[in-house]
């Protein structure tokens, strides 16, 4: 079962990747080591270190805001790339994307 | 000023908008469709949480710079469009 499984995150990841646009792929774990990426050791190193402060920032103000609320996902656009997360049990899938089409 | 108005009243038509907030570089509102309490709540939070979006920003590249913020819940969305001297904050429930 755990087979199956992998398979499946992996073909989820590929489709990711292979999206037109798509610069990078990184998945952090709840210790906040990325364990999978796309991108070069530093550059996964710093996204992995940063991003999750700050997710777990925008978690705590939508927490703050509402403690029944929980946070689903973060969008971060700026100048030159956008920067997608999805949290989930302390993981974190972010895909950063280059959103010129 | 006029044209501000109209903005933020299409915005506020827009289906499934909650409220809107303009707050100023000090996290101040000056202008909003809530009442007193949850614009003060969602102001002051959601301004230090831009804040810190932005510095992420520019630590993995101090050359780039924030645009815009989308925040999703269980509960709602919130659209945080930044600016030099204000933040524009919409709340909506994307329920499409």
């Amino acid at each position: 079962m755990a087979g199956t499984e992998h398979v499946e995150v992996e073909e989820t990841l590929k489709r990711i990747e292979a999206h037109k646009g798509v610069i990078g792929t990184i998945i952090v774990d709840a210790e906040g080591i990325p364990i999978r990426t796309t991108l070069d050791n530093s550059t996964t190193v710093l996204y992995a270190r940063l991003l999750r402060r700050l997710t777990m920032n925008a978690r705590s103000t939508v927490r703050d805001i509402d403690p029944q609320n929980d946070l689903t996902f973060l969008r971060i656009r700026s100048k030159k790339h956008e920067i997608l997360v999805a949290p989930e049990n302390d993981y974190l899938l972010i895909v950063i994307q280059n959103p010129c089409e | 000023m006029a044209e501000v108005e109209e903005t933020l009243k299409r915005i506020q038509s827009q289906n499934g908008v909650q409220g809107i907030i303009i707050v100023n570089t000090e996290g101040i509102p000056i202008k909003t469709t809530l009442d007193n309490a949850s614009t003060v709540q969602y102001a002051g939070l959601i301004h230090q949480l831009v804040m810190k979006a932005r510095s992420t920003v520019r630590d993995i590249d101090p050359q780039n710079d924030l645009t815009f913020l989308r925040v999703r819940s269980k509960k709602n969305e919130i659209m945080i469009a930044p600016d030099k001297d204000y933040f524009l904050i919409v709340i909506q429930n994307p329920s499409d």
